[in-house]
């Protein structure tokens, strides 16, 4: 049901010379502030499948997809969450730089409709930058829950632009949101809005001044969606992205002019001495003049009951007591309301908090993921369906239609596609990878990750990171590359290395972990002692990375978005495309690993490296047998551990010998996807400092516990 | 325009020392880390509202208007509240 490729013209380039008929589909950017529901409304438009959870920082990059609108199909464009157009951490700039490059027919600007006074200045911003626009109402649900009621018409009177209301994690209002984008043309929203935000006769002249200078000539003006005067407010508050913005297309033949180098250079002296004659800093002067304006529109537009205003307005500021005067809202909704404070007051409790930690990390990971997945289910697969069934007839029929000892070799040997790479992957990695993205779907979904953050911020200043980190920190245990790329919300580059060097080294990947304590955990005591290392080494090298690297420390500001109750669907779908994902990028991998050992073996190379890995392996104690489990842990880690699952049902090591490998492997940098990923957020030279310290030290710890356990006369 | 709150009968102290669950009204912010100031700013932390703050261990933890924001010692000390 594709549809041809249309561009009317004056809607997919918004009319500009040039614009190209039929180029490419008119677009549609989804904008606001994190935690909005952008990526929920992006799902719903879309039908395609973007990750959605309940904590600020979800969408760290943009994703494309196509909708059909009426009679028209669109690209729609989600995008990070960004507080402001003018941007602080990372993935605000992935959005801001995304606006400057693109222009797309519709912008739909996503606010939390209760939080419609602290996102709207937001959407004066992106009107004073010219955009078509469309604001959004999400979350309407939640609003009418507090009793919030909100004259839609009435806003949409004052803005001058459509406003729809939508519930989009349930798909209502999508319908009507979709009317407005077919009904929105440029003609009839052409910049009815004409509240120009005054900012004072103080600062003006140098916005229109240096508004002035951006366009050097009438031919050549510059190419972007935004308007001037936004441009120069941006610039005027030294944002950097403007900057490189205008460097940028001062190179590009269209725009070069003689003046334009004196221009940039005028440009800079003005904001220089605008931030002089303003006492205040103009982000903070400008903020609060916007502000003002948002505030006389939402008094207009806007009612919130006593009750969930601020709880109390009282003077003496006390509490008041729960009395029940929201408008609206029925005392169900209200006893909803406060089971989930009550809730929300254990998990944030600083002595309750650890214990209900422990419950989750108990049930869901201990008992789900490693005694079930990793122990009940893997067995069976393992050892009953493909040790029993499929693997020896594959082998069985294999032998005899392919009487080549080398190709039986490559598919079905000791190390075969099918018997090791396959087997593995579906067998071991898929259930346990299915497992803990379950569980962790669940847990992203009801909001604990942030009050996780708050909890542990004091704890993870003392590693050089903020509560922040918590949130990457454990998305690595799904999947650190995954994690790597979320590194990006943090605010410093110094807390963003730091994440990235822990995640490398001590974080183990889900299937890894899954591995590891269903080897482990028939030893309790061993379990016990890899858990201890793995947490000393993280504390360790987290501490004295903090104390190395240059650099201020960290600060913790979070947004704590309220407890919701996962949606089903939702927890359903994220697993589904977390483990297609995931097996997609494994099985490759594992396909060519047992390819190049093939190779390897065909050629003596395979012997050779084993030969040359031996040396660290029995140094920290290990049977020389056991180099293959490192050797394929350079792929992968969790493709080691897998062999290590190997070794370990057929007997091959002692107790501590097990522990000794479990810790040193996972210590390892956790596979080549992960390795690229740092190169491409902080650079080759700095990935392959993290790898050429993580191999080392990862033996030299194992040498290390494998010295003590063999002094204290351990045995497990 | 940074003061909003000049009545001389009331208090201005940081965030930090405010009294659990009592309400306030933010004064102004102070900070020489414009980084810091324009998210505070941007995230809807602004002179003017009103501040209710929640709880001090195991971080600052207060609620805006319609929001709830965690923060460390350092931020809220960055906090004026006049209440
Ligand atoms: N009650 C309610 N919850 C919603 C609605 N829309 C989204 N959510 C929930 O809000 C949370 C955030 O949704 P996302 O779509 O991930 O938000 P986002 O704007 O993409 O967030 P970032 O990617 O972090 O910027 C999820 O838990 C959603 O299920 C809504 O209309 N009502
Ligand atoms: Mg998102």
């Amino acid at each position: 049901m594709k549809l041809p490729v249309t561009c009317p013209e004056k809607e997919c380039c918004c009319g500009k010379t040039r614009c190209t008929l039929g180029k490419g589909l008119p677009k549609i950017i989804l904008i606001g502030n994190p935690n909005v529901g952008k990526s929920s409304l992006f799902n719903a438009l879309s039908g395609s499948y973007t990750l959605v959870s309940n904590y600020p920082g979800t969408s760290v990059e943009i994703t494309h997809g196509k909708s059909r609108i009426g009679e028209r199909e669109y690209e729609i464009i989600d995008t990070p969450g960004m507080y402001s157009l003018l941007p602080v951490s990372e993935e605000e700039r992935v959005s801001q730089l995304l606006l400057f490059e693109e222009k797309a027919s519709v912008y739909l600007h996503v606010v939390d409709a209760r939080n419609l006074r602290r996102m709207l200045s937001f959407t004066l911003q992106l009107l004073e930058a010219e955009l078509p626009l469309i604001l959004v109402l999400n979350m309407m649900d939640e609003a009418e829950e507090r009793g919030i009621e909100i004259n839609i018409p009435e806003l949409s009177h004052y803005l001058g632009i459509p406003v729809v209301g939508t519930v989009s994690s349930e798909g209502k209002g999508i319908e009507e949101l979709k009317t407005a984008i077919s009904e929105f043309t440029l003609e009839n929203n052409a910049q009815k809005f004409r509240q120009k935000i005054d900012y004072g006769s103080e600062i003006e002249p140098y916005i229109e001044a240096v508004e002035g200078l951006l366009d050097p000539s009438e031919e050549a003006e510059i190419p972007t969606g935004i308007s001037r005067r936004a441009i120069s407010l941006l610039m005027l508050q030294e944002d950097r992205t403007a900057f490189e913005y205008l460097h940028r297309v001062e190179k590009t033949p269209g725009y070069w002019d003689e003046n334009h180098e004196k221009n940039s250079e005028e440009i800079r002296k003005l904001v220089k001495a605008a931030s002089k004659i303003s006492e205040v800093h103009l982000s903070y002067l400008f903020t609060l003049k916007r502000q003002k304006h948002v505030n006389g529109i939402v008094e207009q537009v806007m009612e919130i009951p006593e009750r969930s205003k601020n709880k109390s307005s009282g003077k003496n500021g006390k509490i008041r007591a729960e009395d029940d005067t929201g408008k609206k809202g029925s005392k169900t909704q209200n006893s909803n309301l406060d089971f989930s404070e009550k809730i929300d007051s254990i998990l944030i409790h600083p002595v309750l908090g650890i214990p209900a930690l422990f419950l989750i990390l108990y049930f869901g990971l201990y008992l789900f993921v490693g005694v079930f997945a990793a122990g009940t289910v893997v067995d069976y697969l393992e050892n009953t369906i493909f040790g029993g069934y499929i693997n020896p007839f594959v082998t069985a029929k294999f032998m005899s239609l392919v009487p080549y000892p080398a190709l039986q070799d490559l598919f079905v040997g000791e190390y075969g596609i099918f018997t090791q790479a396959v087997t593995y992957a579906i067998a071991l990695i898929l259930p346990i990878v299915g497992a803990f993205f379950l569980v962790f779907s669940i847990i992203e979904d009801t909001g604990y990750l942030p009050r996780l953050g708050l909890l542990l911020d004091s704890v993870f200043k003392k590693i050089g990171l903020s509560g922040r980190a918590v949130i990457p920190m454990v998305l690595g245990f799904g999947c650190s590359t995954m994690a790597t790329m979320v590194t990006r919300t943090l605010e410093t580059k110094r807390e963003r290395l730091i994440a990235n060097i822990l995640l490398a080294l001590a974080i183990p990947c889900s299937a890894q972990l899954g591995i590891i304590l269903s080897i482990l955990s028939g030893n309790p005591e061993s379990l016990l002692i890899w858990f201890i290392v793995i947490l000393l080494e993280f504390v360790l090298i987290g501490f004295l990375a903090s104390r190395v690297l240059p650099g201020e420390a960290p600060t913790f500001i979070l947004e704590m978005p309220p407890l919701r109750k996962p949606k089903i669907s939702n927890i359903l779908v994220k697993t589904y495309s977390r483990m297609h994902w995931y097996f997609l990028e494994v099985l490759p991998l594992f396909v060519l690993a047992s390819v190049l050992i093939w190779i390897g073996k065909l050629t003596g190379l395979f012997a050779l490296a084993l030969k040359i890995i031996e040396y660290p392996t029995v140094w920290i104690g290990l049977p020389p047998d056991a180099a293959d489990v490192f050797l394929f842990g350079f792929f992968r880690r969790d493709f080691g551990a897998a062999g290590l699952y190997g070794m370990h049902d057929s007997g091959l090591l002692t107790g501590v010998q097990l522990v000794v490998a479990a810790i040193t492997l996972t210590l390892f940098m956790p596979c080549i996807a992960q390795f690229m990923m740092t190169i491409k957020e902080r650079g080759f030279k700095t990935a392959l400092a993290i790898s050429g310290f993580i191999f080392p030290f990862a033996f030299f710890t194992g040498f290390i516990v494998n010295t003590i356990l063999k002094a204290l006369g351990v045995s497990l | 325009m940074v003061t909003k709150n000049s009545h001389l009968s009331l208090k201005t102290i940081t965030l930090c020392a405010m009294e659990p669950r009592k309400t306030g009204k933010i004064d102004h912010l102070e900070t020489k880390n414009p980084g810091i100031l324009q998210k505070l700013m941007a995230m809807g932390i602004l002179p003017g509202m009103p501040i209710t703050l929640l709880r001090k261990s195991p971080s600052y933890l207060f609620e805006v208007d319609q929001t709830r924001y965690a923060v460390d010692r350092e931020i809220a000390n960055h906090i004026y509240v006049s209440c």
